[in-house]
């Protein structure tokens, strides 16, 4: 437990001291690292951008909470934040109940080709982007689903299959064959076995996938600033992009609206913080 | 005999409790069944995944202005090879994908390592180390961009109380840092995943060998170089490959920050793709198509030759 019992006993007590504080010190040095460039920009999205100039590491004295009002209703990122919601949901939804069904006929089922469709799926995850990026932006052209949420969501639900497929896979493979045995006894069908056995009991993995689809698409820029120009359908990244490119000094009100984008990632993270660190972990792992 | 029986079961998926010795293999289902749980993603992965793929390859031997396209062979493959910005987008992003994923596991391991040391308030600190991972690109990029300010951010404001003004910079504007710039801000936000996994895998390892090593009196250093890290290889090595893939494809952070400026400085192939396809007015998305299928190929090609170098090594058996 305590950093007492790992450390090798034979060494003199300065020497102990003197390493105790070398790591104390990396370790301080470097959760300011990660945190403080965060709390900087927590402090500037409270203080108007003329306090800012002013100085740039005070603390907010006032505290301008009206800062958040105006990024969201006159810089327009409730719009953003509503489309990002629209589009991120959706396409979460859609893709885990169709990972879910694929990760469990590939899990569950011996038949010929099995292995060769996971292994096709889960390979364009080393895809690079742009090898469906441009084309894609042909397509949608063609369909009429450029410049649309619609467009977008169906191009997110391809962009996570592959993750959600592996991840799932590998957990509904681990769910004892004798459950399914015991409902096949039982009469269940194919479809029942699925909803009332699957789903429930690979709820834990489920979740795990639904918050990390969910960040990972609540993230996404490239293919919103490809496939999204209207400024009514911009999603938060783009939006947050396309207001810093109109307003590169109004730093406050660019906080505030990164703050906005950042708030539903850092809940998610309050809530889930152990779901969401397995399931990045599951695929490095092994 | 499995065949004949799996279809049985189909037929009547309702009867109660069938005669013991008619149980058909219960990991066979109909083609109805394997359809109606497969066929959402094989639409969804041909549709919007192999089919862009495909139609991108094909496109790379046309010209394609609009709705006009016409047949060209391999005069865009021709072209490339003399494009020089594709060559110093080619030489920024190996540098990058080679070099700097190397940075992201060590910091990765080192902080994995403090954490199992058993330091007070671990929990706490796993979960701000963590953070960075969580915020998007853009998110980085505004604030390293301030971090990276001439007049004001933290890296000049820190040098000249320090007294060593003659060291700042534009950092972002200066083509000798800027790419160095670009990979620290990238580590920065990739670390706290290094380092999650890296724990994982330490915590993994069998107590008996770490307790032996603690046993025979090895100190912290001998046990990390003889003990930790030959035990972790696989889970390093994978990291390594992830971070490579993730650098191979980097576009957001560069684009946000410098646009691939200075003077190309920190121009990446993925930022050059896009400029060609939907930034500059050559209106043509042939060539651009060209350039993805050429680094599609390097990808895939790179990781499978990581792997197979990785994976011929022994592996340490435990």
């Amino acid at each position: 437990m305590s950093a007492d019992a790992t450390l090798p006993p034979a060494r003199g007590r300065g020497g102990f001291l003197a390493s105790r504080t070398a790591l104390a010190v990396v370790i301080a040095a470097y959760t300011a690292y990660t945190l403080g460039p965060f709390l900087w920009l927590a402090t500037m999205s409270v203080r108007t951008t003329g306090e800012i100039s002013a100085d740039h590491y005070a603390w907010p004295r006032p505290f301008h909470w009206e800062q958040f009002r105006i990024a969201w209703v006159d810089s327009d990122f409730a719009t953003y934040f509503w489309n990002s919601t629209i589009v991120v949901v959706a396409a979460v939804a859609a893709v885990t109940l169709v990972g879910a069904a694929a990760a469990h006929a590939l899990a569950r089922y011996r038949f010929r080709g099995n292995r060769i469709i996971y292994g096709i799926l889960f390979s364009s995850i080393i895809f690079p982007p742009q090898i469906t990026l441009i084309s894609l932006y042909q397509i949608l052209v063609d369909y009429g689903l450029y410049n649309s949420l619609l467009g977008l969501t169906l191009v997110y639900v391809s962009l996570q299959l592959p993750l959600t497929v592996y991840l799932l896979e590998g957990f509904f493979a681990r769910i004892p064959q004798d459950l399914f045995d015991a409902a096949k006894m039982d009469g269940y069908g194919d479809i029942e076995i699925f909803r009332r056995i699957v789903l429930p009991i690979g709820m834990p993995a489920i979740a795990t996938t639904l918050i990390l689809n969910f960040i990972q698409l609540w993230n996404e820029f490239l293919f919103a600033v490809v496939l999204i120009t209207d400024p009514d359908k911009r999603t938060l990244p783009i939006g947050i992009r396309a207001f810093m490119g109109d307003h590169f000094q109004d730093i406050g009100m660019i906080a505030a609206g990164v703050m906005i984008s950042v708030v539903p990632v850092i809940l998610a993270y309050v809530f889930f913080s152990e779901k969401l660190i397995r399931g990045m972990t599951a695929g490095a792992v092994k | 005999m499995a065949g004949s029986t799996a279809l049985e079961t189909e037929a009547a998926p309702l009867e109660r409790a069938p005669a013991i010795g008619r149980v058909s293999d219960p990991r066979r289902a109909s083609w109805l069944v394997l359809v109606v749980f497969l066929a959402p993603a094989l639409v969804i992965y041909l549709g919007l995944t192999a089919y862009p793929a495909f139609r991108t390859i094909f496109d790379s031997l046309f010209t394609i202005e609009g709705s006009e396209r016409s047949y060209v062979g391999l005069a865009n493959y021709r072209d490339l090879l003399g494009d020089e910005t594709f060559w110093i987008a080619v030489r920024n992003t190996f540098v990058w994908a080679f070099v700097a994923p190397i940075l992201d596991v060590a910091t990765g391991l080192l902080l994995a390592l403090a954490l199992y040391a058993g330091i007070p308030f671990s929990r706490f600190f796993r979960v701000a180390w963590f953070t960075p991972v969580l915020l998007s690109y853009v998110v980085v990029a505004i604030l390293w961009m301030w971090i990276y300010n001439y007049d004001w951010g933290v890296v000049n404001e820190g040098l000249r109380a320090a007294g060593l003004d003659a060291l700042t910079r534009s950092w972002l504007g200066d083509p000798n840092t800027a790419l160095a710039a670009l990979i620290v801000t990238h580590a920065w936000k990739w670390a706290g995943f290094n380092m999650v996994v890296c724990l994982a895998a330490i915590h993994a390892l069998p107590s008996e060998v770490l307790e032996a090593a603690e046993l025979d009196n090895c100190g912290w250093g001998a046990k990390l170089r003889y003990v930790i890290v030959p035990m972790l290889r696989p889970t390093l090595l994978n990291l390594y490959v992830l971070a490579f893939i993730g650098k191979m494809k980097v576009f957001d952070l560069v684009w946000i920050m410098t646009g691939g400026g200075p003077l190309w400085a920190t121009e990446t192939v993925s930022t050059y793709v896009y400029k060609r396809a939907f930034n500059w007015n050559t209106f043509d998305l042939g060539y651009p198509s060209a350039i993805a299928t050429v680094w599609f190929g390097v990808v895939c090609a790179a990781v499978i030759v990581l792997n197979r170098v990785f994976k011929s090594r022994d592996r340490l058996e435990y």
